[in-house]
């Protein structure tokens, strides 16, 4: 499979990144803004525009100055993705066509299409967790990803997922407390905490979904159908959970393949086709048609 | 000492992590009661039939000793295989796509392998000494802590076999299959039921751990030959199983 550049620090148009070299899918590097240096891209949201090693080594780093003047945080370009198989009967599926993104920071961007239209390959491709055919994806500061299906351990405790997730993301002890109780007050699943995850129902499992991806306070948001199962009151904190990550200049993301309240959004892109086309000013049947209400 | 994003890169920091990984793997396993219920219920099930199933046969002359000791040494050993292995593969398939996540958090793919095999090493514990204790009901052991520290060696050895398997083949069922099939060749290769190759029955995992719970039983001495074969054998197995494990369980694996 091919490696992706992965660049550290700000990607904000007209840095030092554009100025050295546009991200090239054809050799697939990148030149970095630190004087040529190039990376293999990491694996590693949590570690941002980051390389880590099987030790949890993480060369580059977090570009917090950049949260808050709504630079680039995000960046895809020339992703394409096709799915195939050497076994026979199964189809291959052309699912992303080039399709490029700018997120910045401080910005709510809503992503949306038809069903199958390949939001999760885009969002497994721009967290890293999917290596796509073609295409660059740049990210600075710390990633979290909170995917559509909750990846977590059915047979441990709320609490003891936060303590397993919480090493992954290098936080200590007490970063881990706090996070817990921080994010269970506000999506109030306080009571669940020594519940297993299986024992969840939907909606809860859901938001410790959530709040797995949201622990360690990133920089850049991607969020996969993030209130399915939510009730009326969690979907409500959610967006006020949002609207403050969003003040404090963290780039938010949401895949769906329905919108409601456009007003939310910033800047609103519809995939199809694989590729992604801003819809956000539309306001027409092509909005419409994109599933945006 | 710490990372770019100011974690801990300490051995104490890596040990913490371990321990964690470590206290996860073991809490998903024996959350499980019909996980602790095949341990405890499967060696005696499976050292008695297979004892009684040899004592049928007639005596050859190549066999070691009796049909019925060589049947219960051999039942012995393919449940302190197969159950850690089936534990070992199931441990890499059922939670491979929150172990991605995780990954992708940060948390090194090496010490979740790590932490992986080492509750596997938990379960061959207790797999070890459930059918020890069977086999004692059966037949005289002359040496149990050598007996007891072999099943011990081919449930860590069978482990990463499994964890192999699940890496490369991740479907439970299939996967489930192979390790049956290479199991139990395995056994019968090593146990001397039937005559075979010596040289291509070296080759498979079961060989010199065989003859070192052989010895034990019968009292004759372990020989250093047997010892530093098997632990070099855990060791070459060990190595590719972590390569491939963080190779194909690695970016790119969430699908």
């Amino acid at each position: 499979m091919p490696n992706i550049p992965y660049e550290s620090g700000s990607v904000s148009p007209g840095s030092d990144a554009d100025s050295t070299g546009a991200p090239d899918v054809t050799d697939e590097r990148v030149a970095a803004p630190d004087g040529g240096r190039q990376r293999e891209r990491s694996a590693d949201p949590a570690a941002g525009g980051s390389t880590a090693d099987e030790g949890g080594e993480v060369s580059g780093g977090d570009v917090p100055g950049d949260a808050a003047d709504g630079s680039v945080v995000l960046r895809a370009e020339g992703l394409e993705k096709t799915y195939g198989s050497w076994l026979p009967f199964r189809r291959t599926v052309e699912v992303l066509d080039g399709a490029d993104i700018e997120i910045r920071a401080g910005e709510v961007v809503g992503i949306v299409g038809a069903n199958g239209s390949g939001k999760s390959t885009l969002m497994k491709a721009l967290v890293g967790a999917l290596d796509p055919d073609a295409g660059t994806v740049e990210a600075s500061g710390r990633v979290g990803w909170c995917p559509q299906e909750e990846l977590l351990y059915d047979r441990l405790t709320v609490r003891e997922t936060f303590r397993l997730f919480g090493e992954g993301y290098g936080l200590s002890g007490s970063e881990v407390e706090d996070a817990r109780d921080r994010l269970a007050d506000r999506l109030d699943f306080e009571e669940f905490l020594d519940y297993r995850v299986d024992q969840l129902s939907g909606g809860n499992r859901q938001k410790v979904n959530l709040s797995v991806a949201l622990m360690h306070d990133p920089d850049v948001l991607l969020l996969d159908e993030p209130y399915t199962g939510f009730d009326w009151d969690t979907y409500l904190a959610f967006w006020d959970l949002t609207e403050e990550l969003r003040e404090r200049g963290t780039a938010v993301a949401i895949i769906s393949h329905l919108i409601n309240e456009q007003e939310r959004f910033d800047r609103i892109f519809e995939l199809a086709d694989g590729t992604l086309t801003d819809v956000t000013d539309e306001g027409s049947n092509q909005a419409d048609d994109a599933g945006v209400r | 000492m710490s990372d770019a994003r100011g974690r801990s890169t300490t051995v104490g920091a890596r040990a913490r992590r371990l321990e964690v990984g470590l206290s996860s793997a073991i809490h998903e396993f024996v959350r499980e009661p019909v996980n602790l219920a095949l341990l405890v219920a499967l060696p005696p099930a499976i050292v008695v039939s297979y004892g009684s199933m040899m004592s049928a046969f007639p005596e050859l002359p190549y066999m070691s000793s009796s049909p019925e000791q060589l049947g219960a040494v051999a039942g012995t050993l393919f449940v302190a295989a197969f159950l850690p292995g089936v534990i070992g593969l199931f441990q890499v398939i059922s939670a491979r796509r929150a172990d991605e996540r995780l990954s992708l958090t940060g948390f090194p793919r090496a010490t979740l392998f790590c932490s992986r095999l080492l509750a596997v090493a938990v379960a061959s514990l207790l797999t070890a000494g459930v059918s020890l204790a069977v086999l004692t009901t059966r037949t005289d052991v002359a040496a149990l802590p050598a007996a007891f520290g072999t099943l011990v060696l081919v449930g860590v050895l069978y482990g990463l076999v499994g964890m192999l398997v699940g890496a490369v083949l991740p479907r439970e069922l299939e996967g489930s299959l192979v390790l049956i099939f290479v199991a139990d060749v395995d056994e019968a290769l090593a146990s001397g039921i039937v005559q075979t190759d010596g040289a291509f029955a070296k080759l498979f995992p079961l060989h010199y751990p065989h003859e070192l719970f052989q010895a034990a039983v019968g009292g004759s001495g372990v020989a250093t030959g047997d010892a530093l074969a098997a632990g070099a054998y855990v060791l070459v197995l060990g190595v590719v199983a972590l390569a491939v494990y963080t190779t194909l369980t690695g970016e790119g694996g969430v699908r």
